[in-house]
Order: structure tokens, then sequence, then C-alpha cells
């Protein structure tokens, strides 16, 4: 058995663009869901709209494409009316962060036994790159043809602060951390919440003078700072560069979680 | 046997829901339809159930349609602004055809409004509210009793058609109390299973496909997104896209007739009232104090999808008088599918139509 | 064990020959007759997967089939080596 039984594979390939991160972030997904030794009858993937949430169509199990950013609400009905079930969501930062902020932090509240795995590509991959709450200062999108003038949300940090029990970052560079990041997240109950930066060459890379895919990775690569070399920095009174995002474990934690089966 | 009790609208709904099997309830605070999540928030984690309140109605009925997929009787209840806001995901339950029930406990409108007074006004929106075509049950209970008995047939109705079913009552029903018989069993008609090796959408004689549930295996992709009878997504073919709406929207309204629910009074007579929710109550109290007027009766339980044929058992009409506590929305529908004269009697303002305000309509039109 | 690349679902992105640490993927130089361009295998006999997957019978590095966007990456198994007599003439 390996993640790739998993797959539909009369749905492949799948209509992600060349080089798109959303592909790795679901071999991630399903080698971690793979590694729990979860069955396909009681795994249910739940998404809402958008590029990453197209992901669940490629999964041999139950799977729910809901309406945009309300993936977070449909997955807290299926779970508390099915505790035996094992729920994951899977979610982009506009779907999450913009349309679906309001059910994030109320799941993150209620801290109900959920995985969400967040596929952050900084733009509107789907619609064709219009600007995000992620999208960095200064990145030209199509809404934002001078430069983004609005601060980025920081996705991870406002988990935590919503009371999620884990929290991790990763890059769709960093496979094998992001595999185990998922993999803690499955295994802890209540909610848990991982953000993949992935790398959108067609959206966002190609107006950032990063056309190339191997560029944009590399801009993934260079631009995650260890959470720890920052905190080292920080500590030590360095400045942490404004354009770089902190990776690793943010939080793991037990507060009294929702829909977990007694 | 049955129960007599003295209760109000809301109660006796969520007590209707709790007997035909509802076992999940999301819900989100809105006057005049609390008291519905008040009970539901008492009475169902005793009974093994969820009651869980969201974030704000849009998650309400997304949580209800989550549920539903898990094989459970899922519900919830609001009123006109929360009503509104659900329409996405009505459409996406009407696409994915998903079960489940919605109680609008109407309210004055539109916007914030009226939030205690009494309307009829969300009746074509329920209808026609969300995008796209499509076929719609909605129920309109004119009494507490009515209110029970609607309330579980929604649920019925629901898991028959694989829709989202309205029961579109309003604050005078809501908030009233009066005396219900409460019956020991109600009839619950379960949902039909999806047969194993059947593909997930390929529907049924009827229209309806069976239900493959979660977690049994049936590895079935939902999605909101034109489909095939696989589930999957196939948002660019034209014939598919026309023959799914076709059938969403047949397999309710070619059942029109069977699902009726209507009572009629006097066939013969000239005048006749058609009335559905509230109105109803004024209409009797006009035929009670006026007998030997020989006024005619028609009480719509089951508003959409609408039955036209019954407008043919009053031969001798000469005028159907509507009165409706909106700007005459029902009375278009009834005007669309007869040659009888349509007097719509519309109220504004909360406040029922008294018997002599529809007793000199009724006059008039002689 | 044998490194295939599936050239029905590449898409031509060339994450593997960034990710490789034997750096066996290299991009392609000819577009398939789907206009895409599929990295080319480089000795592929060196990757340690293919070498010892059967003997530790479980999978080993596996960073290019994990980050492979398109899940076109799959190791096949070779069928066994039959010694075949060659006839030389002279």
């Amino acid at each position: 058995m390996s993640f790739k039984d998993w797959f539909r594979e009369d749905r492949l390939p799948h209509i992600f663009c060349t080089g798109c991160g959303n592909g790795t972030v679901i071999n991630c997904t399903l080698e971690a869901v793979e590694e729990m030794g979860w069955i396909r009858d009681t795994t249910v993937f739940i998404s809402g709209i958008g590029c990453s949430s197209r992901a669940p169509g490629y999964i041999t199990t139950d799977s729910l494409h809901t309406t945009h950013g309300r993936a977070l609400a449909f997955a807290t009905g299926v779970k508390l009316a099915n505790p035996r079930l094992n729920v994951v969501v899977f979610t982009g930062d506009g779907d999450l962060a913009a349309i679906g902020g309001n059910h994030f932090i109320h799941a993150c509240r209620r801290n109900i036994d959920i995985t969400v795995v967040c596929m952050n590509n900084m733009i509107y991959g789907m619609t064709g790159g219009q600007g995000s709450p992620c999208t960095p200062p200064g990145a030209i999108s199509t809404t934002t043809p001078y430069g983004m003038c609005e601060p980025v949300f920081d996705l991870s940090a406002l988990a935590v602060t919503a009371g999620a029990n884990y929290v991790a970052r990763w890059t769709s560079y960093h496979v094998t951390e992001l595999t185990k990041a998922i993999k803690v997240g499955l295994d802890t109950p209540g909610f848990s919440f991982i953000e993949a930066m992935v790398q959108c060459p067609t959206a966002y890379g190609r107006r950032n003078k990063l056309r190339q895919v191997s560029d944009m990775v590399t801009y993934l690569k260079t631009h995650a700072l260890l959470l720890q070399k920052k905190q080292r920095m920080e500590e030590e009174g360095e400045t942490v560069p404004a354009d770089m995002f902190a990776v690793g474990e943010f939080v793991r934690r037990d507060r009294p979680a929702m829909g977990v089966l007694k | 046997m049955t129960k007599i009790e003295f209760m109000q609208g809301n109660t006796a709904c969520a007590e209707a829901a709790l007997a035909a099997g509802c076992r999940f309830f999301g819900g989100y605070p809105i006057t005049p339809s609390t008291e519905i999540a008040e009970h539901m928030a008492r009475r169902l984690p005793k009974m093994d159930g969820v009651f869980v309140q969201m974030e704000d109605e849009i998650g309400s009925i997304a949580s209800v349609i989550g549920a539903s997929w898990t094989g459970a009787r899922a519900m919830t209840a609001t009123s006109g602004p929360g009503f509104s806001l659900m329409m996405e995901n009505i459409g996406y339950a009407v696409m994915t055809e998903t079960p489940c029930v919605i109680v609008n406990i109407q309210r004055g409108g539109p916007s914030t409004g009226q939030p205690t007074m009494a309307a009829q006004g969300d009746m074509l929106q329920c209808r026609f509210g969300s995008h796209g075509d499509y076929g719609t049950i909605a129920l309109c209970p004119a009494s507490v009793q009515e209110m029970y008995d609607l309330t579980v047939k929604a649920f019925n109705l629901a898991d028959r058609f694989r829709i989202p079913v309205f029961v579109m009552s309003d604050e005078v029903v809501g908030h009233m109390r009066e005396r219900i018989e409460i019956p020991d069993t109600v009839t619950v008609v379960p949902r039909r299973p999806l047969e194993k090796g059947t593909l997930p959408f390929t529907a049924g004689a009827d229209g309806v496909p069976g239900f493959p549930e979660f977690g049994k295996g049936y590895g079935v992709h939902v999605t909101g997104l034109t489909h095939d009878e696989r589930g999957y997504p196939e948002a660019t073919d034209p014939a598919l896209h026309a023959a799914l709406v076709e059938r969403l929207v047949r397999k309710v309204e070619d059942a029109r007739h069977e699902i009726a629910d209507v009572t009629l009074t006097q066939p013969d007579a000239e005048i006749v009232f058609i009335t559905y929710g509230p109105p109803t109550r004024t209409v009797r109290q006009v035929l009670h104090d006026n007998p030997e007027k020989a006024f005619g009766h028609l009480q719509l339980r089951i508003v959409w999808p609408f039955p036209e044929d019954v407008l043919g058992a009053f031969p001798h009409a000469r005028a159907f008088i509507v009165p409706e506590m909106n700007f005459g929305q029902i009375a278009r529908e009834i005007e669309r599918h007869t040659c009888v004269p349509v007097k719509s009697v519309p109220k504004l303002g909360g406040e029922l139509h008294t018997p002599d305000e529809l007793l000199a309509v009724a006059e008039a039109l002689r | 064990m044998k490194l295939v690349i599936d050239e029905r679902r590449c898409k031509g992105c060339n994450l593997c020959t960034m990710i490789c640490p034997y750096r066996i993927f290299r991009e392609g130089t000819r577009p398939n007759d789907r206009g895409i361009v599929i990295p080319e295998l480089d000795r592929p006999e060196r990757c340690t997967n293919c070498r010892l997957q059967g003997l530790y019978g479980r999978r080993l590095c596996g960073v290019c089939q994990m980050i492979c966007p398109d899940q076109a990456i799959s190791w096949e198994e070779e069928k066994p080596y039959e010694p075949r007599k060659v006839v030389i003439e002279f």
C-alpha cells in the first residue's frame, strides 16, 4: 500500500497547472493518512472552492466539495453527526482566510476534531490571480496592479490565537516535514491546522518575476525560516527580514476538544 | 393514544422534528424562530442527538447538509435575514440532492424589518431564492397542530425526494399557544439507500437517486459543480448540465399532485378563498360567521410545488380571493394557472386580515 | 525495482530535477507528442530506492515521488534477469 492507492486513477491527471504545489500537498496528506492506518470507508475529505479544493475529487474516499469558504462548517456537521468518521479539510488561503474567516476562527475555538490542510499559494489561482489576504506586500496580482498595499494574514498565528490544538507550517518543498506535520495533526485530538505554502507559478510567479517553477520553489525554500531560528534571532536582537515566514510547529497542546469519539 | 398538550408553535415544530427522528440541529438565534433552537438544545443531547450553535446561518445550513450526508435527519430553523444568508447553501443542497429541513418562521421584511411581527413575504424566495433552476417543496402550517404534522411530513418528503424542504411558517403560528394532539408515533419513511453497484447519481424512475451515506464504503464524491452520474465534476458539457437541471426540477414538479396537501370546502361555491398559513384562520372565521353566503375555501398546506389541478375542483368559481400577508406573491402563481379572476388581498404590517376586511372584499365581488 | 515517469501524467515541471539527492532526473530536451518536455533519467540504477526497496520492504528516499505534483513517478517491479544464450556467429 502507498498513498498512490488513494487516488481515483480514472480522474488523473488532475487540473492543476504545471508545477502547481497542490499535487505535492495532496501526496503528503495521503501519505500521512496512509501512515495513520486510516481506511477509506471512514475517512472523509471536505473542501470549499478554489484550486486547493479540487483535491478531494481525486481521492477515492467519500468527499464533499462544498461552497466557497464553508468547508469547515460542513465539516463541523459531518464530524459532530458521526464522530467515527475521520475528517480532513483541504482549503486555500482565499477560501479559509477571506470568505471563510469566520468559520475558521470558530472551528479553532470549538476545537473540533478535524485536520485542516491549507494550501497557501498567496493568490486566488482558480479565478486567474487576484490578490488574497495572504498576498505579500508589494506583490503584483490582477487586482493589485500597483503592488499589494494591505498587510498579510498570518494564518498559523491566527489558528494559535483562536485555540487550535495543533498548528504547523511548512512549504511544498519540505515534503518530509510536511508529511510528518500532517501526521501529527491527524493524530492530535481537536483542531489541527497545517499551513502548506505552495508555489503558484501560473498566477503568482508569472507576475512576480518567479515565472519558472524552480524559481518559485527556490523562493519558498529561501524565504522559509525555521521557527527556532527565528526565535533565536529575535532573542539575539537580530532583525528578521520582513519577507520571510516562519516554518515549523507553532503549537501542540491539549485543550478540550469537540467531536472526539468517546 | 394521543397526548393532548397546550403548546407553542415553535415548540411543536421542535417536538415534531424529534419524533420524526431528527438528530442534528445546527442553528443560530434569530427572532422569532429562536424557541426551536432553544428547545432542541434542551432535548437533543438527551436523545443522543447533536445540537450545535453555529457562527452564522451560513454555517448552520452548511453543518446541516454535512450532517445529512452522514445519514442523520438534520434541520435548522431561521427567519427572514437568516434565510437570505442560507440561499447559497440551499442551492448547494439542491444540486447535491441533500435531504434536509429548513424551518423559516417568517417575519416582516425586507432586511431586518419587523422581527416580532408576522409576514409571508418569503414565499417566492423559498421557491426562487438560490440561483439557477430547481424544484422545491414548501409547507405552510396554519395552526400549531399543522406545525407538528407538517414538520414530520417535511422530513419524509426531504428523504423521499432528496431535496431541502421548507417549513414556511410565520410569527403568528410560531409564537401562538394552542391545543395540540401529539400522537404516540409518527410515520417515518426512511431514505432509500444507494444500491451497491449503481452509480451514485443514477436516478431511479422517479428521478431520485439512492442515497450513498458517508462512512458506508460508497466512496462518493459530492460536488456542487455540474456532475455526471459518477458524481465527478463535468462543468462544461451542455447536454449533461441540461439533463441534470431538468431532472432536479422534474423530480419535484412531476410529483406535485402526489405531494399536494389541500383542504377543500364548498367545491360548488362561486366565491372561493384560497389561503395558506395564518390567513386560513381568518377565512375559516368568515365561513363560520356567514354560512348562508356559501363561500368556498381552498387551503394549501403545501404551496410549492404548486398543485394547479386542484383549482379545477371549483367548477363554478367566479372569483378566487387570495388573502396573503405579503404583496400578493402566490396570487400571481394562481393567476398563472386559471382563467377565473384572481383578487389578491395583500396585508402588510404584521397583522392578520380581519374577517370584516375579507367579507367586504367578497361582498364587493358579488 | 525500476524508476519510471508516467508520460501521460507528467506536465514537465522539473521539480524532480530539483529535489533528487542523486540528480537522477535531468531536464529533458525534446517535447513528446503532447508537447511536454519530460525529464530524462540519468543512470537511474543509482537510485537508493531502486536498489534497496526490495531488501528493506518499504519505500526509502522517495522524495521525488512525494514532490511530484502530478503523481507521475513510481517504481515498477523489474522482470527477473533471464540469462540468455548468445550465439556468436563468425
